[in-house]
This record gives C-alpha cells, structure tokens and sequence, in this order.
C-alpha cells in the first residue's frame, strides 16, 4: 500500500529538537488552532500559496510517497548516525496523518526517531507511535479543558489521556510548555502539569518554549490575521521551582 | 581576564595610544622619495633607506600597564618611487598590487631563537664569501640587511633608555637581551616576536602573516611552565597581551578594506612527521581570543583525521562569538595539493594560511597566490553569447565551454610576466637562504608559485544545469531565447527568468545533477594549469576563493542563466550562489564535497552561515562542531563559518554608532562591519537573508 503525505518543510539542521545533528521534517496540517501558532503554513492540510516579503511566490506543500520522502530524508544519513542524531517529524501534527507516519518510520528505521506532537490523536495511534519511536516530544498547553478549547479549538481530554499513558510507557519524552503570557503561565497550571508527569521514569526534562514577538511574522505571507487573544507585549512568567522542587529538569529554549 | 588586561584592551578600544602618533606632512613624504631619486640609489639601497627613515623618526612608547611594546608613531610610510618612476616600472613590469612583497610568511622562529647579533654573524660570513666571487649586488644587498639591523637595535636601544627612565628596569632588562640575543623566556619570544613583526610593517611590507605561532612559541611557554617562571594564568596574561598587540597598528596597515591586514595566526595540524601537533598553546590561544573578541590575530586551524573533536568544539565557541573565524582547513587535502605541486613534504607539511585562505609555506614561499583570478560566469557568459546556438548537445556545449575557459586564462596570463617587486631587505632576513644567497626576497625564493582565484563557481555551475536542463534535456527552451533573455536581462521574459531561477537545480542541495557540473568545471580548471609555467619558473595553483573579485567580476558580465539578474553579486568564495535557497548546511556540505579539491589546492573556503540563535548552549555548539568535522571528513579542503543575525546588521547599517564591534566575515578576512564600504555591507546582508 502506498499512501501520500503531505509536507510544508524540511530542515536539516535542527538543533534543539532531539539529540545530535537532525534533520526535521514538517508534516503539513494539524487539528489543533492554537492562536500563537508562529507556522500557520502548517495549519492547512492543503497545497497553499506563499507570498513572500521580497514578493516571491510559491507553493507551500509538497506530497510524498513514503519511500520517496524517506530516501531524501535518509541522504547524508552519516552524519545523522555518526552525530548520536537522526530525523525528527514534527509538523503541523504527524499523527493527522497517521497511516503516512508508520511508513514513513518504517521505511526510515533502523535510523533515530524522535516525534514532537500534541498528542491530539486516538489511544490505539498513540500507543503504536509510543512503541515505534525513540524519543517523543510532546506539548502540552493546559490542564483546563476549557481554556484549552478556547485557545487551541480543541477539548484536551485525548491529549491528558496519551499523556498518562506515555508516562506509564517506557519511551523516552520531553514535555514542551509553550509559555502564553496570560493564558497558560500561572501557577495552578503549572503544578497540575507537575502532578501528570512527576512520577514518569522516562521523563528526560521539560522545555518551556516561551511565547516569541515574532509568531506573527508569518501570518501575511498565507493571507491569514494573526490574532492572538492575549496580550503579545507581556512577557511569559516562566516557573522552574516547581518543576526543579519535584526533581524534574527544566530547560527553557 | 585580569585588570591589566582590561585595561589594555580598554586602551585599544579607545584608542589612546593615537595621542602619540606623528602627523607627517605629504610634503615631506614626497620630499624623501624625490631625493632618494636624486641620490641615483639601486633600489635595494631606497628601500633600506626607507626603513630607517621610518625607524629613526619612531619615538619609544612605553603605556604604563605594557609588558610588551613597541607601538607605531609613525603613520605614513614614504614611497621609495616618484609617480614617475613607478609609471616607468609598469610600462616594462607587472606590477602586482601594492609592488612590494606581501602575503608571505615569515621564518620568525630560527631569528627568535638565535637572536640578531647571530644574524649579523652569518651576513658577515656570507660578505666574504660574496665578495670573492665578486656579487656585487649581493654584497649591496647584504649590506643593506645589516643597516636594517642595527636600525632596529637603535631603535630597540631607545626603548630600553626610556624604560630604564620610567622605572620599568623590566622592560630594560629584557631589551638588553632581546633582539640582540635569541630568546629565552616566552615573554622574550613575545617581545622578540613583536619587534619583527612591527619591523616588517614599518619597511612597508604587508599582509605581514603570523605562521604556525603555536609550534614556534611552544618551546618557550613549556620551559617558563617547566622551570615555574610562569604559571598558566601568568602565562595566559601575557598571551593575551601579545594578541592585543596585533590590533594596535592595525588601522595604519595596507589592505583592500579596514580589517584586511593578513595577520592569520595557524593553529594545530600535523607536525613534520604526520603526528597530531595540536598543544597546550594552541588551546591557549583559542581562549585567548574567545576572550578578547578581537578581530586580530585572525585565527586558522588546520585539522586532520587525528584532530581531538575538542579542539572542533573550541573553535565553535569562538564561531559563536561572530569573530568569523576561526577558519578550518583540512591537511588530509590540503598536504597532498601541495606535494601535487612540487613542493616538499617537510614544507607541504608545515603549511600556513596567507591573508585570506590561500596555503604558503613559511621561509620558503615567495607565492603569489592571488596572483589573479578566473571568472566562471564571465567564461559562461562568453558561451552562451558565442556558442550556445549552434551546439547540439550538452557535451558539446561544454566542450565550448573550456575552450572559452582556456581563452580567458591565456588572457589572463598574458598580462603577467616579468614581475617586479621592490626589495625588502629586511623580510629578506626572515626567510631561508637569502642570508646565503645574498638574495633579496622579492626576487624569488624557494616557491614562486602563482594562485589564482576562481569566482562564481555557483553561478557558472547553476547556469550550465538550467542550460542541460531546458535547452538539451526537456528542451522546453530555446537556446536563442536564452541569449535574447540575458542580452535583456530578463526584461521581456520574467517567465523565463522565474523559470531559470526557481525550477533548475542549484548547487548546494546535495544535487549530482548541477553538482558534476561544477565538479567538471574545477577539474577543468586544474588540468588547465597543469603544465603552465609562470615568468619565474613556478607553477600556478587553481582555487576556490574569490577575494574581492566576487563583486568586481560582476562588471564584466550581464544577467546569466541561473536567474541572476545584471548586477547582482556572485557568492563569496565556494558557496552557493547569492539568491539560492538551499536545502540546509548537510546538502550544502555534501554538494561542496563533491569535487576533488585536492586540485584547488590555492584554496578558498566553503562559507557557511549559520544564525547565532543555533548557538545557543553547549549542546548545540557540540552540533555545529559536528557538522564542521563532518565537511572535513568528507574531503572539503576548507571552511569558514558565521554566526549572523541579519536584524543586528541591518540595525548596525543605520547606527553605526552603536555597533561599532559589530564583527563580520567579509571574504578571507573579519572586520568591524561598520568600517566597511556600504556595497560589502549589503553583500553580507544579502548572504545572510538567503541561506539562514
């Protein structure tokens, strides 16, 4: 079976995004409207057009056979190797495309494999991603059903749930806070998130990734408004002690 | 850094040390060359002339927190010809840049070590044996080094009585023993070192480079340790001083831009038996200029197979910091290039960086290697125009394509011969055998090889893929439509020009299909050269870098064929062309991997940009570190990286003011970004937008 995906970019230098040098790969489309997106390129499953600043034009989005996108992910794959790195899928939400994804890993394997997602995906997909990749990055925006629904366009019920269950698991995960000024960096949030992942064994480290002047630069180039719903001059609160007092590493990007 | 330090640094950055300087009249300038005129002098004895003119008006400068000094007071250096005699000289030589001896590397360790009184020894001896085969030039020659001489003790001397009355009886001390005598202790060799250097640019010498400082000083850091003369924080203070040093006169010093001085200080590689030669200096001298973060001495490693991964992770750091150095080159190629060329392996092995890239062989090099440089996209241009309507197919296109290249390297050359350079007598005395031979430097030493540079690589190989592609492959376009496009630039066509620009292969995506290209057009460029001889019976040796020829070259030609329109500069040195996106640094490294460089062996780096954000902590320098080894281990012969940030250079463009250590890579060599004309400017602007 040959299924097609789609992509909006490949990077090939991605530093912070799992161990050694990575390549990354940006799956186009994602369930989730979060409204500080800074890749609102990733938000459409759907071929778009780009108007760049210095007025170019192009097509955002390029389908791949599996095979093919694994091939061209795989060249200089030395480098990955001998670095301690790999390929790192990110997106948008890999896991929207889920039947693409396992052809993807399996077509990629035995090369490192780390997947950053929201974890906005079915249990029985999640579970067999938990089992195929080496390391996971997930996000995590809020613990309250109802602010994240009015932030991210979904419930976050699915989300808490993987989480729980990739706790339990025994593959390797960061867990990614942005940091939205005003929305998510309060305290009670922060130790609600501290009481899901305390007890995890293969929890590396969390990263707080706070909110960035410049999420909105794209959002003309895709025609789109960027409207945020909070406050973009207040700069995010960032809370180590109650991550470092639980004996839990924190690093902010 | 400790206090003394600072201050010295704060010094340099204020410029305090200017209050001392000399203003010299032009009159007065001209007045000295004229009369040299009148005196009907040889010109051994003009150049002789004007070195002690310069080093008799010097006056000793001793800052109160200098252990190591000599500073310049003296700004201008005289000509020793009238505009009169130098039109002459032209119109029966050619004259390369300045017509003085430059861009070479010196023997400092043999005269460090034995001392000028030695030195003097040996002219001596060689005066009598010169004299009974009756040189008479020679003789002149050899005595014109020893005036040299002993105008530097003169000078040395006064330093010495102005120490001796400021209370500084260490600095009198040390003067005493050094020149006259070799060095003892590092801070000797430092000190020693210093007179040297400050002597060569003040006989009008330039691009005065620094060699492989960390083998030559090694000895006397190791004894100091040894004996507990020093200790190593004592011993990194002065360290630290010594690079200071480099950035007092530097302002004073010929070069094509302010920063373009050629002191390229090598570290590390193998030693002359093959063996790993990277020390506790070497590391010491990465440090030092991780802390200073001053544009001089400009920092190159050599590195090998055997090269410590920490020294890669060191020399990250100090990319992080946006000196744009330090900048690698690989001995595994390198070495080969050159014992490809005829020189030894002894000296192949003891190789250094001149001003820019190119590699020279210290005490035995009289090179020029920038002696020229050959324009891809000129000789593609030519082509097109000329050729590319009545060829068939692909093969045969190229084949036009190196006779037009053969063409315009025979135009080149042609214009070269019958060289002349004005004498030196005192770097004379830092080479190997012109003490022996009673020979000046500027007639030749060991090696009289000349580099030349080659320029839009990218361009020429982008525009010959767009070419394979649409004329000959798809044949979706027609030959005369491309030559009616460039002739127009584009003006009647954009869709042909969105075309060529964004839907044919560009080199730097790890693409063999625009990728053999430019492997073809370098090994077209070696065989080239192969069996060329130039005026002085020396090879010439084909590179990769472009110096300032990058913008100049574009000059000559109109739009070309890769979407490049009129105007629009080509890429600096190996890199992709300007308006490129390319995939990212691994396809980047791996395209620039692919030709045998061991046949560009003048050199001239793949440049690679990075935004300073990828350095953020120790886990990502570990990354870049990585991706530098991995372009080594993949055959590239040489590479330099940048840490930018466009919105910073932008900023600095409008305030200059408030950026004035604001450091950029401009070709072969950092400077102060806001000291630079505003068309380097933009072109560095330009280079970062694209490829971040």
């Amino acid at each position: 079976m040959t299924t097609k995906g789609i992509v909006f970019d490949i990077e090939e230098l991605g530093l912070h995004d799992g161990p050694g040098i990575r390549k990354l790969v940006f799956f186009k489309g994602c369930p989730l409207h979060c409204t500080w997106c800074h890749n609102p390129e990733g938000i459409s499953f759907c071929k778009e057009w780009i108007i760049t600043h210095s007025g170019e034009k192009r097509i955002c989005g390029k389908e791949y056979e599996a095979k093919e996108l694994a091939e061209k992910l795989l060249k200089a794959k030395e480098i990955l190797i001998d670095s301690g790195g790999g390929i790192t899928i990110t997106g948008g939400e890999p896991l929207a495309q889920s039947a693409f994804l396992f052809e993807l890993i399996r077509y990629l394997k035995p090369i490192s494999i780390a997947i950053e997602t929201s974890g906005y995906a079915p249990k029985f997909i999640f579970k067999r991603l938990i089992s195929e990749v080496d390391l996971i990055l997930m996000d995590l925006k809020h613990t309250d059903n109802i602010i994240h629904k009015k932030y991210t366009g979904v419930h976050n019920s699915l989300i808490i749930n993987n989480l729980k269950l990739l706790c339990q698991s025994d593959v390797n995960f960061i867990l990614r806070i942005p940091l939205i000024p005003g929305v998510n960096d309060n305290k009670e949030n922060m130790e609600s998130i501290v009481q899901l992942i305390k007890n995890a064994k293969n929890l590396q480290r969390v990263e707080f990734l706070p909110y960035h002047q410049t999420a909105g630069a794209k959002y003309k180039m895709v025609g789109k408004k960027f409207e945020p719903g909070f406050d973009t001059n207040q700069t995010a609160k960032v809370w180590l002690d109650i991550f470092k007092n639980n004996n839990i590493n924190v690093l902010v990007l | 850094m400790n206090d003394r330090i600072s201050i010295l640094l704060d010094n340099i950055k204020q410029k305090k040390h200017h209050q001392f300087r000399q203003n010299i009249e032009t009159t007065e300038l001209k007045a000295f060359t004229q009369s040299l005129k009148e005196q009907e002098l040889s010109d051994v004895l003009k150049s002789q002339k004007r070195l002690s003119w310069v080093l008799t008006k010097e006056t000793p400068i001793i800052l109160p927190e200098e252990k190591i000094v000599f500073t310049r007071t003296v700004c201008q250096i005289p000509e020793i010809f009238t505009d009169e005699e130098w039109n002459s000289l032209k119109e029966e030589h050619y004259i390369h840049e300045l017509g003085r001896v430059c861009n070479i590397s010196s023997n400092y360790e043999y005269t460090i070590e034995v001392g000028l009184e030695t030195r003097k020894n040996e002219i001596y001896k060689a005066l009598i044996k010169h004299k009974e085969i009756g040189n008479e030039s020679g003789i002149i020659f050899l005595q014109t080094v020893l005036q040299a001489i002993d105008d530097v003790l003169n000078l040395t001397d006064r330093y010495a009585t102005l120490a001796l009355n400021t209370g500084r009886s260490d600095l009198y001390k040390m003067l005493n023993q050094i020149p006259r005598y070799g060095a003892k202790t590092f801070h000797e060799a430092l000190q020693f070192f210093r007179i040297l250097h400050y002597t060569l640019w003040a006989s009008g010498n330039y691009h005065n480079t620094v060699g492989r400082f960390d083998q030559y000083m090694f000895k006397y850091l190791q004894n100091d340790l040894n004996t507990g003369l020093l200790d190593y924080d004592s011993a990194f203070e002065l360290l630290e001083e010594f690079f200071i040093s480099f950035n007092k006169d530097s302002d004073l010093y010929p070069g094509m831009q302010q920063g373009d001085n050629g002191q390229s200080m090598v570290l590390g590689g193998v030693d002359k038996d093959g063996n790993d030669a990277f020390n506790l200096l070497s590391e010491m001298c990465l440090k030092a200029s991780l802390e200073l973060k001053l544009i001089d001495p400009k920092i190159n490693l050599r590195v090998h197979k055997n090269t410590h991964f920490n020294y890669y992770i060191l020399g990250s750091e100090l990319t992080k910091e946006g000196l744009g150095f330090p900048q690698y080159s690989n001995d595994e190629i390198v070495i080969p290039g050159l014992l490809s060329k005829g020189y030894s392996l002894e000296d192949a092995r003891n190789y250094v960086v001149a001003a820019c890239w190119e590699f020279i062989i210290p005490g035995n090099g009289m090179d020029i290697p920038n002696i020229a440089a050959l324009s891809f996209a000129k000789i593609i241009d030519k082509s097109i125009k000329r050729h590319l309507d009545n060829c068939d197919d692909f093969e045969s296109f190229l084949t036009k394509v190196k006779f037009e290249a053969k063409l315009e390297l025979d135009t080149i050359l042609s214009k070269i011969g019958n060289i002349y350079m004005e004498p030196a007598p005192f770097q004379s005395l830092l080479m190997n055998d012109c003490i022996e031979n009673a020979k000046d430097i500027s007639l030749g030493a060991k090696y009289n090889n000349y580099g030349i540079h080659g320029t839009g690589i990218s361009t020429a190989a982008d525009s010959l893929a767009a070419i394979k592609k649409f004329v000959f492959d798809d044949k979706s376009v027609h030959a005369k439509e491309i030559v009616n496009a460039l002739e127009n630039n584009f003006e009647d066509d954009p869709d042909l020009w969105q075309k060529l620009k964004y839907q044919a292969p560009k080199m730097g995506n790890d693409d063999d299909y625009v990728d053999n290209i430019a492997v073809e057009l370098l090994e077209m460029f070696s065989e080239l050269t192969i069996n060329l001889k130039n005026d002085r019976g020396g090879c010439f040796r084909p590179g990769s870098g472009s110096a300032m020829y990058y913008l100049w070259h574009v000059r000559d030609i109109g739009a070309s064929a890769d979407g490049r329109k009129k105007g629009e500069p080509l890429s600096a040195n190996f890199s992709p062309s300007l308006n490129v996106k390319v995939n990212g640094p691994l396809s980047v490294i791996s395209s620039f991997s692919k030709p045998d460089l061991k046949k560009i062996m003048n050199g001239g780096p793949l440049t690679l940009e990075l935004h300073d954000t990828l350095f953020r902590n120790r886990d990502s320098i570990q990354k870049v570190a990585f991706l530098v080894k991995s372009y080594i281990d993949m055959g590239g012969h040489q590479l330099q990286l940048n840490a930018v940030n466009r919105e910073r250079l932008i900023e600095a463009k409008k305030y200059p003011e408030l950026h004035k250590n604001l450091i950029v890579r401009v070709w072969g060599w950092s400077g102060y970004f806001v000291e630079l004309d505003e068309e380097y400017q933009d072109h560095v602007i330009q280079r970062i937008e694209l490829q971040t």
